[in-house]
Parts: C-alpha cells; structure tokens; sequence
C-alpha cells in the first residue's frame, strides 16, 4: 500500500527513439489508475518502468516516497501479472505461488497458509498440484494472479492481463479484479489497450499517444470531456462522429451547420460557449452515436441513406452518408422502435437524422482541443 | 537504368522482370560497397569525435574534481577509498602496482626488444675445461614477439582501467553533490549475482578468448610480416625478424622461382582458391539440396517408421568422422576393398582411379561428403519443414498447387528463407572443411606442378590443408602460412559481407515471421 | 451419378498415385538406409577377421575370432583410449560451463558492448582456429603441456576459446520468453537465482546437446590432437594414434586392428548419442539454424 509518484519520467531507446516523454503522475494510496492507449503508446513501458524492467532515461519514480530509480525490481515490493502469465512451466502451480515467498526465505508453514489462502480465493486449490500447461487460459490467469497476490506489495501491476483471454472469459474475469481489488485494498496501476476494461475499471484513467499523456482523469471525466479529438474518438465504442462543420453566433445564440441544417447549441454547451466567448469559425464537431436520434426532416435534420445496418441485439448500429457522401454512425436502441419502421431499416433508406446541442463536442480544428476547456 | 514503380514492374514479362531484378543486383553492388565504405568513413569520424570527448571529460573531470579525485589521476583508486567504495579502490590500486611492477621489471625489456626481435642468437664459446663447443642462447624472437604483444596488451588494458577509474570519481562525484548515498563495497559485490551478472558471468570465457584466440591471432598476423619458420624458429637456431611486406610479395607474385620450371605462388594460390571455392559450393548444395529431399521424403505424410529412418541417418553422426572418412578412405583406395570386390567380380581390370586422378579425387570427395553431411542437413530441414504452417499447404491445394508447385513456391523459399544464415556459414565452414579432405586424401594426388610451394600441394588440397602443410616439417614456413591464413580470413569476410549486404532474403528478416 | 462416379474415379487415381509414389520412397529409404549403413557393417565384420590383416575384396570373415581386439589391448591403444576419455570428460564439462555462460549472458543482458562483443566473434570466427595452435603449441610446449603431457595441453587447447560456439545454445534461450525472468525478478531473484532456479531447469535439452557436442569434438579431433601429442604416442589420443595404422608402410599390419578399434571407439559414443538423440535433434533443429 503505497503511492507512486512519477516525475518527468522519460524512456530513450539506444536507437534514440523516445517511448515515452516527460511522464507526469502521482497515484494515490489504494487508488487504482489505468494506463491505456493505442499499441505502442508506451504505457507498457511507463508500467516496466515503474517495475524496474526498463531502465529509465530520465526523471524519477518514487514508490512510497523513496526514489526507486536505481533499485531493482526486486527491492522495490511491486507484484506484477504479465500479459502472457509468464508461470515457470517447470514449477507446479503451488511452487509457482510459493516462489516469491520461498525467495524471501518465509516459513515453509506460512507459505502454505498464504499460498492456500489465495488459491481459495482464487478457486484454484483444486488445480495446486499441476503444472501450468495444464491449465486453462483462465486458469493460468488466475495462477498469476494468486503469485502476485501473496506478496506483500506495495504495488500491484498489470500488463494488459486479460488480453489473451477470449471475450466472455474477459469479462467474468474482469468483474474478478474488481471483486480482487476490494479484497486487496492495495494501489494498482494497469495497463491495457481496451477502452471498456479502462472505463469500467479505473478510479482514474491515463489516456497515452505516442509517449505522451493525452488526458488523466476518471472515466466520467474523459467520457464526457475530452481534452482532445483523440481521446474524444479514443473512449466510446463505436467511435466518435466528427463532423467538420462551421460554428456561428446569433443574437448570442451558438448555432452548428452540419451538412446544410442549422442546429442551435442549447442547453449548458451553449452556455459554455459563451462563458469562454468561443470565437465563431471553422470546428470540428463531435457527436457520438447514441446522441445521435432519428427525426423528421426539417430545418435540424440531415438527410443522409443508410448503407448498413448492424443488428446487436439491445440496439442497433446504422452506418449512414450524407449528401456529401461523409459516413456517421448512429445507435438506435431496439427498444425504440416499433416492428414497422425497423424493417424499413434497410440498405438505401433515405433518413432523416438529428442530435442535440447538449451532446455536443466542440473541437479546434488545428490544435484539436477541446473548446469548452 | 530506369527505374520502375512497383505497378510498372507487375506489367513486365517474366523475362523482363528477371533482367530487371538481375540489373538491379549488379547495379546495387557499387552502392553497397559506397555505403560500406561510408559507414566506415563514419565510424572513423565517430571515433575520433568520441576521443576527443574523452579527452574534454577527463580534462573536466581533473578541474572540477575534489583533491581526492586529482589524487586519482595518478595513485589510482585513491578517490574510490576515500569516497567509501575501498573495495573497487583497493582493486585499482592492485591493478596499478602489478602494472607498474611489470613494466619496470619485464615489460620494457620486450617493448624495447619488439623493433628488433632480438639482436643476437645462439652463440658457441668453447669450453677448455670439458674441451667441447657450448651454446649459449640469448635473445629468443619467439618470445619477444609474444610478450611485446602482451605487453602492449597490457598497456592497452591500463589505460582503459585508468580512464574508468576516472570516470568513476566523476560519477562518484556527482552522486555525492546530489545527495545521494554512495554504493557500498558490499553493494558492489552483491550486484555481481544480480545486475552485473553478466559481468561475472562473462569473465571466464571472454579471458579465454582473449588469450587463446585473440592473442594468438595478433600474434600470427605480425609473424606474416617476419621471417619465422623453422630455420628461424627464433631461438636454438637462428632470430628471426621483420620483413615488412615481402612474404605478402611472395605469395602474391606470379614470378615463379627456377627459370618457369615450377609454378609461381600466386599461381599455386589461385589454383586451390579456385578448387576451395568449387568445393565450398559442391558440398554446401549438394548436402543442402539432398538433405532436404530426404527429409521431406521421410516427412511425407503415409510414410510409415519415421523415426526408424531418421535414426539410421542420425546414428552415422555419433561415428567419430576419423574412424568413418579413415575407413572409407581405404575403401575406395587403389587396393581397396570396392576395387578388390570390383575386380573379384570381373567388372574392371584395372583399379579405378579414386585417389590417383584429379577429377576423380574431386568428385569422389564431393560425394563421400554428400554421405557425411547428409544426416545432419536432413535433421535441420526436418525441424524447419515441421515449422512451416500446414495451412499454406491447404491453400495452396485449394488453389490447385500440385507438389513440386508446392515445394518450389512454399517448402523451398520457406526454407532458404530460415537457413538463409546458415548457408553462408556452412560455405565458409566447408571452406575451412580440414577433416573432410585431409582424412580423405591428406590433400593428394600430388600436383607436381604446385611442388615450389612449400609443402607437397595436391589437388584436392584446400587453402586450409595446404596452411597445416606449410607448419608441418622441417623447414615449417610459418610467416608462408600466415599470409595464406590471412588470405583466408579476407576471402572468408569478403563473401561473408557481400551475401549479407545483398541478399534480400537476409534483409527482409521478418517476411516469414 | 456421373457426376459422382468420376469424382470416385479421381479419388481412386490420387490413392494409387500416392501408393506408388509411397513405394518409390520406400524403395529409396531402403537404398539410403543400406549406403549409410554398409561402411559400419563393414568396419564391424572386418573387425572379426583373423586369416589377414591387411584389405582384401570380401566383407565375410573366412575366419571369426577376438584377434583383433586382443592385439589392441597388446598395442598402446589403451593409453590412447583412456586419454582421450579424460580429454573429452573434462573438456566437455568445462565447456559446457563456459558455453552456457556466454551464451545465457549474450540471450539474456541487454549491456552496451554486447553486439560489439558479437561482430568481434563473428570476425574472430573468420580467421582458420588452426592458424592459432602454431603458437599455442609453442607456448603449451614452452609450459611443458604437450607431447607426452598432451592430455592437460589438449583440454586447454579445447576448452580456450569455446565462448566462442555459442550460437546453438543462444538460439535455445532465446526460445525461452523473457518475461519468466522478468516475472521471477518481481518475484524478489537475484540474476543469479532467475538463472539457477528458471532458466537451468528449463534450459535441460540444450545442457545435454552442449554435453553432447563438446563430449564427441574431442572424441574425435585429429587436427589439434596430432599438433599439441606431435609424435609421442603416450601423448596421442585415439585418433591421431589409429591415423598411423592407416599409413602407406602400416596399413597391410594394422587395418583389420584399425577396424576393431573404430568398433572400441564408436559404439560407447553411438549409444551415448542414441539414448540422447532426442536433446541433439532438439538442439540442433532448435538452435543451429537461428545461428
């Protein structure tokens, strides 16, 4: 239980190629941050960082106030779960759990107590005496787990750890580390690709493009206020619509132009924009696809065909174009509509679509910031 | 040349994408070796630049240090000591005193005698007392040599030590302006199970290498510029000493010694580098291209005890190849037991050739190496052939392959793609195949022509079997042999460089992966 | 049904298509197995000769008996065996060592020298090794270690510069994911603990192949073995020693001895490398060709 505390972090590869730049973060005790981003963002890296694998170029980690930079990862009381579980083939799954403890040289007495203690936990007590090949994906994942576990660490890492598990394993498991992280009450930090695992997972999220932090902040926070277009498109699935349009200003009243309609910025966004004083121009602007509705033509409508119409169950994805043949994407939820006008969803419809001022995303077209922050 | 878009080059007729790629190649070889040179140009300037660096730092160094790092500069590992890290200091110091010692006592002696080799050799004063000649021997060339290199190896070594010792208190240094605590001696030594592991772990064989594969060959490239040989052998006979570049001039000149009776050695040369390098690639494809086939023979599917087959093959490597090449050897012999059987039979009349002709001594050795080599080959081919996806098979069914399409456009550059690297080593190994051909033919039949050469030449004889000719004997040419092993050693790096810069196969590494 | 009779057709013609081509390979392993094979069963059955012992055009012996074999335990033969033994016992555990540790260190460490210290192997490994044992065989003369003190002289000779024949084993390791030893770190091991209690254990096929190989070189090494014993035969190891019952003037005396020395020699080794074959076929389809 500890905090962790990055400084200007930084990770040069011989090669001068820069992984990470000036890494700024302080993770609080018990918190649990998640490092997520695109592949090669180099939140794998910041995580091995802070684990001692990697060097670090430049600046400094702190865990619990001392500065670990030159320590290693032995002496830094982190426990971590790998992305390929790394279990020692050779040790059964009780050795495996066992081998830390056994390094430390603990009583043999208490490292049957805490290894039995966490396969319980982990419901894997049945599966002590085997060696690792023969365990399933889940099962190896939670040996992993259970050898990070009974460390006493300060730190608990993880790198992408349910990415080789399939979809429906992923989320049982995921709803585990949660479960798991109530029972540990320790500071995590984990790493992973998924904008869902980070969403649901985080107290705090780190949003990372090419070495550099694009957003921290909890899941809310980036969700409905993203500093930039690329977290804007990065969190939320199916991605962001972004729509170049233009911003214009009536009698103090904010209005986009989408395609040809007029929708005036209500609600607190337009309010926003005037606080700010938001100049009008050229933006672009955001709308994701469940703000998006189905409406009758008019003046706040755009006329767009539907091009695909994707069933998923609770809801339904319609890939559209406008006239100027720009794709969006609308969510329609199954519940909303009636049996006829679904099965007038189909290839070549013609449909009137629309969205609200409150939903909306307001983006420079240069620098790609958010205009409201 | 002109040079075509990739679109272009797909409208091309076969012909002329072959003529294409193959003018390419040719093409890319002059910009190749540019670009070698230019990396080596750069390499030279970095060099320079990093000295000079060196130089600045530990002249900053000096004038920002406290007293105890200026007392470094000259008691080394003084700073160390009194900075807490006695352990590395005293380690210093050691390594200072026993330099120091060593050059006072010995290591000038051989550094002033190394210009020289040595002045004077054994002399005889005759002896009254016992009425007989006693020899005295005094400057040993050998030696000389041999120390004069270790010694500057030495001095080498010390001034690398010195600097690091400096770069130490500089770093020392600045751990102790930013607050930080210093490592212990105690650190130091657990880091050498833990963090610098590899240190610990890399000491016993990179002194071994260095001792008895590094010096060795600085060693014996320096003798090919003097005249050590058996007459001279430095010691107990005569001196031996410097002869700039004349053995180079000897063996690369074409002006044979006794009036064109014999052949020159330049002749000699290029005649056993011709059949070294025929033989190189005899024996690499051959044993490669029929290595392969066996193994996809026992690999293909239906085949039934494959593990018997691949042991047969694989029990004829634990033979020790003394006992099997001696053996066939003396098989195929002019007595031997194929031409007493042959004969025996009524086929032939008189003995064949084996060992006695040229060309049959050569393709008789091609073959007897297809049957060492072949096992081997068919276990590394049966490895990757294992390896290669069976779902690029399947497709390529579907899309109506039939086997040798299959081999030839999946089994076949899958292959050459992996062994790629092992091709080249294994032609430079064949280049240097001294069991093969000396337990075989000891080199024969002779090549009376070559016979100014030193050592009986044969025509079987690779450059590697003709070097060991030259040390052996009375009159053992070393400084000849060095100059052919340098040669060697030019030839071997010369392809070695050219198929790694050009072949595409090496450059593309990730293709297959 | 037309339509399904000539697909029954063409399945028919693939089936006998691949009898006959499955009799062919049948016929041509046969054929290998035989030529492979014939030298050893030569060597064996000459062996048991006692009318001759010079070569003659038949393989049958007309006469069967231990002659041969006695006359070797008469010879210095067991001198040369059991040098040869001690040489290849020794060197090949040194080596071992040695090669593991060269090559652990090269798979595993990312420090700076480390592909510098790779190209100068590699440049190293071009010049021909026999130029360098004209003056190792000064200095191991000068030190007293050779000739008749040829066994220490040839271990030195053999173990020097194995650092050098690393790449088999580096190829295995670097099989091994690196996040076992990253994983163990965490865990709290020393580098020295991740090698001992990770990799080792897992790292037991390549051992046994190191053993294996570094075991037969020397089993079976003429070049070095005949420079470093230069004549002396109680310094000789068996094959510089059997090379001189082959000679022009020897030959008509020894071949039939020669034979049943190959036999002494040989079999110790084949069934070493028959019960091992499985460590050697791994280490050498594993290793060799990552080079």
């Amino acid at each position: 239980m500890a905090s962790v505390k990055l400084t200007k972090v930084k990770k040069m590869y011989d090669n001068k190629v820069i992984a990470v730049h000036d890494f700024d973060l302080e993770i609080k005790d018990k918190e649990f941050v998640v490092l997520v981003g695109p592949s090669g963002c180099g939140k794998s890296t910041t995580l091995r960082m802070i684990a001692g694998l990697e060097e670090i170029s430049d600046g400094t980690i702190e865990i619990d106030g001392e500065v670990v930079n030159d320590l290693q990862p032995k002496d830094r009381h982190i426990a971590m779960v790998f992305q390929n579980y790394a279990l020692y083939p050779h040790m059964t799954v009780y050795d495996n759990i066992a081998f830390s403890l056994r390094l430390q040289k603990v009583n043999e007495d208490v490292v049957y107590q805490k290894v039995t203690n966490a396969a319980e936990i982990l419901g894997i007590t049945e599966y002590l005496m085997r060696k690792p090949r023969a365990l399933s994906g889940g099962q190896r994942q939670r040996v992993a787990i259970g050898r990070a576990m009974v460390r006493d660490s300060k730190v608990f890492l993880m790198d992408e750890p349910l990415s080789n598990l399939d979809a429906k394993l992923r989320n049982q498991m995921r709803a585990e580390i949660i479960l798991l992280r109530q029972k540990l009450d320790t500071t995590f930090v984990y790493v992973t690709h998924d904008q869902t695992e980070a969403m649901t997972l985080g107290d705090r999220i780190v949003i990372m493009k090419d070495g550099f932090i694009m957003q921290v902040g909890t899941p809310t926070d980036v969700f409905e206020m993203p500093e930039n277009l690329f977290v804007a498109e990065f969190i939320g699935a199916p991605k962001m619509n972004i729509i170049k349009t233009e911003l214009t200003k009536l009698n103090g009243q904010y209005f986009v132009h989408p395609f040809g309609a007029k929708i005036p910025v209500d609600g607190d966004k337009g309010k926003m924009l005037a606080d700010k004083n938001v100049p009008e121009g050229k933006i672009l602007l955001g709308v994701r696809p469940e703000h998006i509705v189905l409406a009758q033509p008019g003046e706040k409508s755009i006329p767009c065909t539907l091009e695909v119409n994707e069933m998923m169950g609770s809801e339904l994805h319609l890939h559209v174009y406008t006239e100027d043949q720009t794709r969006l994407i609308v969510r329609v939820p199954t519940i909303d509509l009636d049996n006829k006008s679904r099965s007038e969803l189909v290839a070549g419809q013609k449909l009137n679509i629309s969205f609200e001022g409150k939903v909306m995303h307001f983006f420079d077209p240069e620098s790609e910031k958010n205009l409201l922050l | 040349m002109k040079r075509y878009s990739d679109l272009e080059y797909l409208r091309l007729s076969k012909g002329k994408k072959f003529l294409y790629k193959l003018a390419s190649f040719f093409l890319g070889i002059p910009g190749a070796i540019g670009r070698f040179f230019l990396r080596i140009g750069r390499a030279i300037k970095n060099a320079v630049f990093a000295v000079g660096r060196e130089f600045k730092d530990i002249g900053t160094t000096f004038v920002k240090g406290n007293i105890h790092t200026k007392i470094s500069y000259v008691i080394m590992g003084w700073g160390s000591v009194f900075k807490g890290q006695w352990l590395r200091g005293l380690m210093f110091f050691l390594f200072e005193a026993v330099f120091i010692f060593y050059m006072i006592f010995t290591g000038s002696y051989w550094l002033s005698k190394l210009p020289t080799l040595g002045e004077l050799g054994p002399t005889e004063t005759y002896d009254p007392i016992y009425d007989q000649y006693v020899t005295t021997y005094n400057d040993n060339s050998f030696k000389i040599l041999l120390y004069g290199v270790l010694t500057i190896f030495f001095i080498i070594a010390f001034i690398y030590t010195w600097r690091v010792n400096i770069r130490q208190n500089k770093i020392a240094d600045e751990i102790i302006r930013s607050g930080k605590k210093l490592k212990s001696s105690k650190d130091d030594l657990r880091s050498l199970v833990d963090n610098q592991f590899h240190k610990t772990l890399l000491a016993l064989p990179m002194t071994g290498i260095l001792v008895f594969t590094v010096m060795p060959i600085v060693f014996m490239i320096l003798v090919a510029f003097t005249n050590y040989d058996g007459t001279h052998n430095g010691y107990s006979n005569n001196l031996f000493t410097w002869m700039g570049l004349d053995n180079f001039n000897t063996m690369l000149s074409w002006d044979s010694g006794s009036g064109g009776a014999v052949q020159s050695y330049a002749a000699t040369f290029g005649e056993i580098l011709t059949w070294t390098l025929i033989w190189a690639f005899f024996a690499t494809f051959t044993n490669y291209f029929l290595g392969m086939f066996v193994a996809m023979m026992i690999n293909k599917k239906g085949i039934r005890l494959k593990k018997a087959w691949r042991t047969i093959l694989v029990m004829t490597i634990a033979i020790p190849q003394f006992i099997s090449l001696l053996y066939v050897s003396k098989m195929f012999a002019k007595n031997g037991l194929i031409n007493e059987m042959l004969r025996g039979l009524g086929w032939i009349s008189q003995a064949l050739p084996f060992w006695e002709d040229p060309v049959w001594a050569r393709v008789t050795v091609i073959i007897i190496n297809i049957w060492i080599g072949i096992p081997y080959l068919m276990l590394i081919t049966t490895g990757i052939l294992m390896n290669i996806p069976q779902d690029l098979y399947e497709s390529s069914r579907i899309d109506g392959a039939n086997a040798w399409q299959q081999y030839r456009k999946i089994t076949l550059p899958y292959v050459l793609f992996i062994t790629g690297p092992y091709l080249l080593t294994s032609f430079t190994g064949n280049m240097n195949n001294f069991n093969v051909i000396y337990l075989l033919t000891g080199g024969g039949p002779t090549n009376s022509a070559a016979s100014s050469a030193s050592g009986s030449v044969g025509y079987t004889d690779l450059l590697i079997t003709w070097l060991f000719k030259i040390t052996m004997g009375e009159e053992a040419q070393y400084y000849l042999a060095s100059v052919v092993g340098i040669l060697v050693f030019v030839v071997v790096a010369f392809i070695s460089l050219v198929v790694y810069n050009l072949l595409p196969s090496i450059k593309n590494e990730e293709d297959f992966q | 049904m037309s339509n399904n009779q000539s697909s029954q057709k063409r399945h028919m013609g693939q089936k006998a298509v691949n009898r006959i081509s499955n009799t062919f390979i049948y016929i041509l392993l046969v054929i290998i197995s035989v030529v492979w094979l014939i030298p050893f069963v030569f060597i064996l059955l000459q062996s048991f000769r006692v009318e001759s012992t010079y070569q003659v055009g038949y393989v049958l012996p007309q006469q069967w008996g231990f002659d041969n074999y006695l006359r070797l335990w008469e010879s210095n033969f067991k001198t040369w065996y059991l040098n040869t033994f001690i040489i290849a016992v020794v060197a090949s555990l040194l080596q071992t060592v040695i090669v593991l540790c060269m090559s652990y260190t090269l798979s595993r460490f990312r420090f700076k020298m480390r592909k510098a210290l790779m190209r100068f192997m590699l440049i190293l490994g071009m010049f021909p090794g026999m130029l360098t044992m004209i003056i190792l065989y000064r200095v191991l003369s000068d030190l007293g270690l050779t000739q008749a003190n040829a066994v220490p002289g040839l271990i030195l000779v053999y173990i020097a510069s194995s650092g050098m024949g690393y790449y088999v084993s580096k190829g295995f390791f670097d099989t091994i994911p690196k996040s076992l030893d990253e994983a163990a770190r965490v865990d709290g091991a020393t580098r020295f603990q991740v090698l001992r209690k990770i990799i080792l254990p897992l790292a037991k096929p390549i051992v046994i192949y190191t053993i294996l190989t570094a075991f037969m070189a020397p089993w079976g090494d003429y070049v070095f073995a005949q420079y470093v014993s230069f004549g002396t035969s109680s310094g000789m190891n068996v094959a510089v020693g059997m090379y001189g019952w082959l000679t022009q003037d020897q030959i008509n005396n020894w071949y039939t001895t020669f034979c049943a020395g190959g036999v002494i020699v040989a079999l110790p080794v084949t069934i070493l490398f028959l019960c091992l074959q499985k460590y050697y076929v791994e280490g050498v389809t594993g290793g060799a060709v990552k080079g």
